[in-house]
C-alpha cells in the first residue's frame, strides 16, 4: 500500500529538485557573464564610455515605469516638506489688503472671487498664495513656487517674535 | 516650431503632454512625438530637462514649459546630456552636430 509521500512528495520534491538546479545553473551563468563584463569594462580607463553603453543596456531590462517609479519614490525620499506647524503658522492676509486682480500663481484662481477667501503669505519673499494650495506644495517641498526661496531658513525669526508677542498680550491685554 | 537661429528651423515637432493627476503639484510628463537629434532629448523623444524633474513649480505654466523647450532647442545642454554621442559630437564638432540636427529636421519634421 503506498501513502501520499511516495505516490506524490518523493516524485514532487525530485522533480521540483531538478527545476531549482537547472534556475541555479543558469542564475549563475548569468552572474558569471556579467561579472564578467562588469571586470572587463570598469578595469579600463579606456572604457569610461563604454561602462555607460554597459548600464544603459542593463536599464533597458528594467521597464520605464519601473524605473520611474523608482525614481519618484528616491525624490519623495529625498524631499521632505515644511512640517505641518509652519505651514499653519503662515500669516494670512486680510481681505482688504488683496487687489482686486491679484490671483494665486498656483490654480490662477483671482483671490476676490471668493467671497471669504483663505490666503497666506510667505516669509521673506511675501508672496501669496491660496492656503488650500500652497500646503500641498509645501507639505513635499520648501521653497516659494514663484522666486524657489527656501522659504524654511527664515523660520525661526519669524515664529519666535511672533510667539512673543502673542505671550505678552495674553499677560497685560 | 523649431527656433530660427537654431538647425531644427523650419520644422515642427510634435509633443506629447500628459497630466498626472496630482498637477500642477506634480510636473507633467512631456515628451517628443516627432524624432530629434539633440544631446538632452532621446530615441524615446524623452527630454531632460530640469524643470520637468526636481524643478519643477505649480507657478509654471505649459507655455513657460514649452518655451523652457525652445530655448533648450536654441542652447543645448552637453554637459547633461542623455545622449552622451550627440553630446560628443555638440562638444567637438560643431559643425556636424548642426549638419545633423538640420538633417534629421528636414528628414523627420518637414
Amino acid at each position: 500500500m503506498s501513502n501520499y509521500q511516495e505516490e506524490h512528495g518523493i516524485q514532487d520534491d525530485a522533480v521540483s529538485r531538478t527545476a531549482t538546479d537547472d534556475n541555479e545553473a543558469t542564475r549563475q551563468d548569468i552572474r558569471t557573464q556579467l561579472r564578467e563584463i562588469f571586470r572587463l569594462y570598469s578595469s579600463d580607463e579606456d572604457h569610461q564610455e563604454d561602462n555607460t553603453t554597459l548600464l544603459e543596456l542593463l536599464s533597458q531590462l528594467i521597464p520605464e515605469s519601473l524605473q520611474e517609479e523608482w525614481l519618484e519614490q528616491l525624490d519623495q525620499h529625498d524631499k521632505k516638506g515644511c512640517p505641518e506647524s509652519f505651514i499653519d503658522s503662515l500669516p494670512r492676509v486680510s481681505k482688504r489688503n488683496l487687489s482686486s486682480t491679484s490671483a494665486c500663481s498656483i490654480c490662477f484662481s483671482v483671490f476676490l472671487e471668493d467671497d471669504y477667501p483663505l490666503v497666506v503669505e510667505l516669509p521673506h519673499c511675501d508672496h501669496r498664495f491660496d492656503l488650500e494650495c500652497i500646503s500641498i506644495w509645501l507639505s513635499k517641498s520648501t521653497t516659494c513656487p514663484l522666486c524657489r526661496d527656501d522659504v524654511m531658513s527664515h523660520k525661526v525669526k519669524i515664529d519666535s517674535s511672533k510667539a512673543e508677542l502673542e505671550e505678552d498680550w495674553g499677560m497685560y491685554g | 516650431m523649431g527656433p530660427p537661429d537654431s538647425p531644427y528651423a523650419g520644422g515642427v515637432f510634435f509633443l506629447s503632454i500628459h497630466f498626472p493627476t496630482d498637477y500642477p503639484f506634480k510636473p507633467p510628463k512631456i515628451a517628443f512625438t516627432t524624432k530629434i537629434y539633440h544631446p538632452n532629448i532621446n530615441a524615446n523623444g524623452n527630454i531632460c530637462l530640469d524643470i520637468l524633474k526636481d524643478q519643477w513649480s505649480p507657478a509654471l505654466t505649459i507655455s513657460k514649459v514649452l518655451l523652457s523647450i525652445c530655448s533648450l532647442l536654441t542652447d543645448a545642454n552637453p554637459d547633461d546630456p542623455l545622449v552622451p554621442e550627440i553630446a560628443h559630437i555638440y562638444k567637438t564638432d560643431r559643425a556636424k552636430y548642426e549638419a545633423t540636427a538640420r538633417e534629421w529636421t528636414k528628414k523627420y519634421a518637414v
